[in-house]
């Protein structure tokens, strides 16, 4: 089933958060922030932008009536700060004006003095400073040492993979609407509905049945609004204080400049091999740069530390992890959540050791993939693996053994442009890795006249999460999918919901879903049993809106039936509740069963390298990739082509910049994603064909965030070709981009 | 006063010349289909499609509204996706869902647009032309291959309704026939005869000259909302590209893509059209202007570059109609300083058409290869003898120095005789010969190095073309 936000999208119809008309008194907000990286404030003179034209308030850290906190995992982030200043980027003051451009402008007349202090930027530096989040991660299994001495090869080094602005199109923004009874309501372009009521409430003081947080879409949100409330809150502080709407929208290089990105990561790694090239032993240390906050840091860390041995077994692991402290505006989540960095070191360090073996890094890779019965580093064993399905179907598709020699023999007959392959496997954990997370729940509202409207926690993001809602229970109830509307996101009627991140949307709310109309099926089946004296409950069915019995259509339809139960009093809005079973971590003995199920997948990626100048272009990617029994073909498909395209700009050209002081330089006109021309002629998405998954909705796999992996493709077949040049260099740090390329070549 | 059409709607408004489009067509007709992202001409959310008549004819192209004064639309047919409802869907509309090319749907009326406006302005019917157009329209979800298979089914639409074929003047109809636009579109020319008006405002030291306004509303959009503007687009008469006396003459007022797709320099400089593809997007290109790269005198202008390797002059006009003719490489004095008065403006650009033997090449890198600015370009023009002596050699650099610059002391290589080792000798002197920064477009160090290789380049290219 196509997304059907599609049908409004191309219309444009479809209403983010500046579309929704204007309510009147509507005031706008900015937000004046530091431009200072560390620091002690001293003095905040708001008063000339008080008197600035239009201005309504300036409001300041004196002005919030309850906690000045939105840290989402420890309590280090004031929504205003009053005191010590992290980051260039922290929201001091919100200027509430009648236009945006007033508010703006009055931003520009607040004085602050800061005592500037020396800010760290390094990860390293910091944990050495002992500036970090949380705790110290340390994960150990096997016998590290003894697995080193019985190696044969052993490759160690250092490398980096750099940060990922989201570049969602539609910018942080919210729209707030003051009601009586000192209840407000939100409009935001958020994630995290719970999560963000919940920091609502608390920093204006009022319980959270008091705050309405609706959601209707996002214009993209790929974890950039999962965790960081600044924006939604701000708005609605402003609302609540001036008992006005307010409406704070901020613009595309405010974005870039003040929001978290993907986390930059600094590893060190050691890999021993036995004489055939299985991977005896793994140790590595993970350093995390997360920025001046927690936020989510801690959690995007916890990722990357039990994902570090990818798609290969490993039998001895040592993992360490920090998450360290710099003063950058602090880092969240992004599509993968920790998971492409986690991937990123086991695939750079096996590189490595295949330069050193001597063996073909792809033959490497095979030798070690992940069977069943295999233990990963956290204790968990493995069932229903896919790795080494996934490779082999690549394959037989595009044979590999006949593609690079078909490179090898291009290379030959080239000088100036080279060309390089890599094979990457994906295997990505599914749940959220903090347990507590992994509930949903539903409400599916039947009306009198047959319509039903479906509401969970899902946050739709073009992700097509409601596409898949709505198609979960127009198949359970056996009707026309037409008849089905997936209303809002909205905390009134679902509440406590979870973040829609994790990839996990489908699988919770659409569990969730899916008991919610089981439960109303039954009362019906119920209804029509004694309408029609046939109990076996079992032989009744609904389908395309006509009910049917022991396979006989009845004259009896959708329509009819609701009509009549609803005649007979019987209820029929249904709130259903899921909880992933049987998963659960020990965090002190770092094993457990974190994930419910892992996604596979195996990609080829080919470049050519045009060695006189540098660029270089993705050749071809052919893509095999498992999302079980596809809810929607057409979406994950898209949702494919979008991570993987997505991960090739991190990998590549995706390069964020800063000033010695810690400022932003990257900027709309600097910092460029993937465009049209970009995107290889042959690109190939293949989804795994007969992939049962019982651990999820309809024996479907999450798919937003696992092929992502695949986008590291590009980076290693670019290096491919690097190393082909020359080997007297370490192995260049992440991303790959024509500078980078063109000096590691010539300097 | 400003009058122009939007959609089926006659506009008439006294706000400022200045104002943005986009927030034009957003906040004062609530029309909120058309999407802000970057403000930048970045993205192509805000596209819309702009028609002037010309001739008796509507001539459509996609603009990027989000840095469009409306000031330099005066007579225009505007057309937002809200004005492209046909109560069904369009043609487009149906392709892109067919093909499941939206997910956020965020950019997705900027892709409807320049998908409409391609049918309008392509010479050819073709994938790649169809991928050109797409070329500023940046979509974070999709991966783009639902986008590409979106256009391709258009593509095969029009050539199955032999719209290729069609003449020019009948095109309007067939588009409507195919449900690609709606029936009003055709009743757009009476009405916009009948709403006729000029601005006649006279060039002060106060005006601002604005032409496709894709630098100056980028750069400082607030301080120009309530400036006095000269819009180029009112000079129509500087709309002309004309061969002369072994000249090429550009008028002051001509888009960089009617440039790049004119018949006179398809003849002369064929391989122009697919190097400027390399500047901007098709969005930009459209309106973006030769004249404005030059005055914007960035060190990195690619029409710059390219102009100063072959030898361009300009012809200046100041307000009293006096003209004077400068030579491009003696145009440019430090860092955006320029021997410009202000109430002068370039009239014409004039270029030398190259003879035989003369070869041509452009050499741009930039981190992403389109839509993005360069680290380092250069373009040369090199003539051998017929036993391969170096006979002329003009290279220009851009990215390398304070302005864009025309590499000076090359005439010690006139005369000698190409070799492996010339070509390394002339490379190594263009490199010692600038001093780049280190900036957001790299290091230093990257870019000298990198104009070393543009300078082999070159060379390499000129000597496969001539085998
Ligand atoms: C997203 C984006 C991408 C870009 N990519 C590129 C690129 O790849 N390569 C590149 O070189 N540039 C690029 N640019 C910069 C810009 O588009 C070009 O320099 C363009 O050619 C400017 O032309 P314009 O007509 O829009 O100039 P305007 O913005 O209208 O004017 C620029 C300057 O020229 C003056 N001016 C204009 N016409 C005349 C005239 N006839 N006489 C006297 N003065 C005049 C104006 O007063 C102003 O000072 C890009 C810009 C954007 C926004």
């Amino acid at each position: 089933m196509k997304n059907v936000d599609m049908k409004m999208h191309v219309k444009g119809q479809s209403v983010f958060i500046d579309d929704i008309k204007a309510p009147i008194g509507l005031l706008n907000a900015a937000l004046f922030t530091s431009p200072v990286a560390k620091g002690r404030i001293k003095n905040i003179d708001i008063s000339a932008a008080q008197k600035s034209e239009g201005v309504a308030m300036v409001i300041t850290h004196k002005d919030i009536p309850g906690k000045n906190q939105i840290g989402h995992m420890i309590a280090d982030q004031p929504l205003l700060a009053f005191d010590e200043i992290e980051y260039i980027g922290q929201p001091i003051a919100i200027v509430v004006a009648d236009t945006r451009k007033n508010a703006k402008k009055a931003c520009q007349l607040i004085k602050v003095d800061i005592e500037k202090l020396e800010p760290v930027f390094e990860p390293r530096e910091a944990y050495q400073k002992g500036l970090i989040h949380a705790q110290k991660r340390v994960l150990v299994n096997g016998n590290i040492e003894e697995a080193f001495k019985k190696s044969k090869y052993i490759a160690s080094g250092r490398i980096d993979s750099g940060g990922q602005e989201h570049f969602y199109f539609e910018t942080q923004r919210a729209l707030a609407i003051p009601k009586e009874a000192d209840t407000i309501k939100v409009c935001a372009s958020c994630q995290s509905p719970g999560a963000f009521q919940h920091h609502i409430a608390e920093v204006l003081d009022i319980p959270m049945h008091k705050v309405e947080l609706e959601i209707r879409r996002l214009g993209g949100g790929f974890g950039g609004k999962e965790s960081t409330a600044v924006w939604v809150v701000a708005a609605a502080l402003a609302a609540k204080l001036l008992n006005r709407p307010v409406k704070l929208v901020i613009s595309r290089n405010e974005d870039i400049a003040t929001t978290g990105k993907r986390h930059p990561y600094s590893y060190d790694y050691k890999i021993g091999l036995d004489e055939n090239g299985k991977i005896l032993a793994f140790e590595v240390f993970l350093y995390q740069q997360a920025g001046g906050c927690a936020d989510i840091s801690p959690a995007v860390l916890g990722r990357s530390f039990l994902h570090t041995s990818g798609s290969y077994c490993i039998p001895n692991v040592k993992i360490t992890a920090v998450s360290c402290k710099t003063n950058i505006p602090p880092n969240n989540a992004f599509r993968g959540f920790g998971v492409p960095q986690g991937t990123f070191i086991i695939e750079s360090a096996l590189f490595h050791a295949s330069e050193i073996m001597g063996k073909n890094i792809i033959e490497l890779k095979k030798i070690n993939l992940l069977k069943d019965g295999d233990f990963l580093p956290y204790g968990m064993q493995l069932k229903k693996t896919n790795a080494v399905r996934c490779w082999e179907t690549l394959d037989e598709k595009v044979n590999i053994k006949k593609r690079i020699e078909a490179v090898e023999e291009f290379n030959k007959n080239n000088q100036t442009k080279k060309r390089g392959i890599s094979v990457i496997p994906v295997c990505f954990g599914i749940s959220f890795a903090q347990s507590t997370l992994n509930q949903a729940s539903a409400l599916v509202n039947i009306y009198i006249d047959g319509s039903v409207s479906v509401s969970t926690g899902a946050v739709e993001m073009g992700q097509g999460v409601n596409t898949k809602i709505l198609s979960v229970a127009a198949n359970t109830l056996g009707i026309q999918k037409e008849k089905v509307r997936v209303d809002t996101t909205n905390t009134s009627r679902i509440p406590n919901a979870s973040p829609t991140s994790a990839s996990t949307g489908a699988d919770l709310n659409g569990m969730a879903t899916k008991f919610a109309c089981e439960e109303l099926l039954t009362r019906l089946k119920k209804l029509i049993a004694k309408k029609t004296n046939f109990f076996d409950l079992d032989k009744i069915r609904i389908k395309d809106g006509i009910v049917y019995l022991c396979g006989a259509k009845l004259d009896y339809t959708w329509e009819e039936l609701i009509l009549d139960a609803y005649n007979e009093r019987t209820d029929l809005s249904c709130h259903s509740f899921y909880a992933t079973p049987a998963i659960y971590y020990d965090r002190v003995k770092e094993r457990g069963r974190p994930f419910a199920y892992y996604s596979y997948g195996t990609s080829l990626t080919e470049v050519e390298v045009d060695i006189l100048r540098g660029v270089y272009e993705i050749v071809s990617i052919d893509v095999v990739h498992d999302v079980g029994k596809s809810l929607s073909p057409e979406i994950d498909k898209g949702q494919i082509e979008g991570a993987v395209i997505q991960s090739i700009g991190w990998t590549t050209i995706e390069q964020l910049r800063y000033a010695p002081d810690g400022k932003m330089l990257s900027s709309a006109n600097s910092y460029k994603i993937p465009d049209i021309k970009f995107v290889p002629k042959n690109f190939n998405v293949m989804l795994l064909e007969n992939s049962e998954n019982p651990y999820a909705v309809c024996n479907s796999k999450a798919i937003g965030e696992p092929p992502f992996i695949h986008g590291l493709g590009a980076y290693f077949a670019i290096l491919d070709v690097l190393r082909k040049i020359r080997k007297d260099k370490p192995l260049p740090s992440l991303p790959l981009t024509p500078e980078k390329v063109f000096m590691y070549i010539y300097e | 006063m400003i009058r122009f059409i939007l959609n089926n709607k006659i506009i008439e408004t006294h706000k400022p010349d200045g104002m943005i489009l986009l927030d034009f067509i957003r906040e004062e007709e609530g029309l909120t289909g058309t999407k802000e992202a970057c403000r930048e001409g970045e993205c192509g959310a805000c596209t819309v499609l702009i028609g002037r008549l010309n001739n008796e004819k509507m001539e459509y192209k996609t603009i990027a509204s989000c840095i469009t004064p409306i000031g330099s639309l005066k007579n225009c047919h505007i057309v937002t996706v809200e004005g492209l409802d046909t109560g069904d869907f369009t043609l487009v509309q149906k392709l892109i869902i067919d093909n499941s090319a939206s997910q956020c749907g965020y950019c997705t009326p900027g892709i409807v647009l320049s998908m409409t406006g391609f049918c309008f302005m392509s010479e050819e019917i073709s994938y790649d032309a169809i991928i050109d157009a797409l070329d500023g329209n940046i979509c974070r979800c999709t991966g783009y291959a639902s986008i590409r298979n979106a256009g391709r089914s258009l593509i095969d639409n029009l050539k199955a309704n032999d719209y290729e074929k069609t003449a020019k003047k009948d095109r309007l109809q067939k588009l409507i026939e195919m449900n690609i636009i709606p029936s009003y579109f055709a009743e757009i020319p009476e009405k916009l005869k009948k709403i006729g008006n000029r601005s006649n405002i006279n060039i002060s030291d106060e005006t601002v000259i604005v032409a496709g306004a894709t630098d100056l509303f980028v750069q400082k959009p607030e301080a120009l909302e309530n400036q006095k503007l000269y819009f180029m687009s009112e000079r129509k008469d500087l709309e002309y590209i004309k061969e002369e006396n072994g000249n090429i003459l550009v008028g002051g007022a001509v888009a960089i893509e009617d440039f790049r797709k004119s018949q006179v320099i398809k003849k002369h400089y064929p391989e122009l059209e697919d190097y400027l593809l390399l500047h901007s997007s098709t969005i930009l290109r459209n309106t973006a202007t030769l004249s404005g790269n030059i005055v914007n005198a960035s060190p990195i202008g690619d029409i710059t570059i390219i102009l100063l390797a072959l030898s361009a002059r300009l012809v200046i006009e100041n307000r009293h109609g006096n003209i004077r003719k400068i030579e491009l490489s003696k145009f440019y004095i430090s860092y955006k300083k320029y021997d410009l008065e202000p109430c002068e403006i370039i009239r014409e650009i004039e270029i030398p058409i190259c003879s035989k033997n003369e070869q041509f090449n452009f050499e741009k890198v930039s981190n992403r290869k389109i839509l993005d600015i360069a680290s380092v370009n250069s373009a040369a023009l090199i003539k051998l003898s017929d036993k391969k002596n170096i006979e002329k050699l003009r290279i220009s650099a851009g990215g390398v120095a304070p302005i864009p610059l025309l590499l000076s002391g090359l005439e010690k290589f006139i005369g000698k005789e190409l070799s492996a080792k010339l070509i390394q000798e002339i490379a190594e002197y263009c490199m010692q010969s600038v001093t780049p920064i280190d900036d957001i477009r790299g290091s230093a160090k990257y870019k000298k190095i990198l104009l070393k290789q543009l300078i082999i380049a070159h060379f390499n290219k000129i000597n496969t073309v001539q085998k």
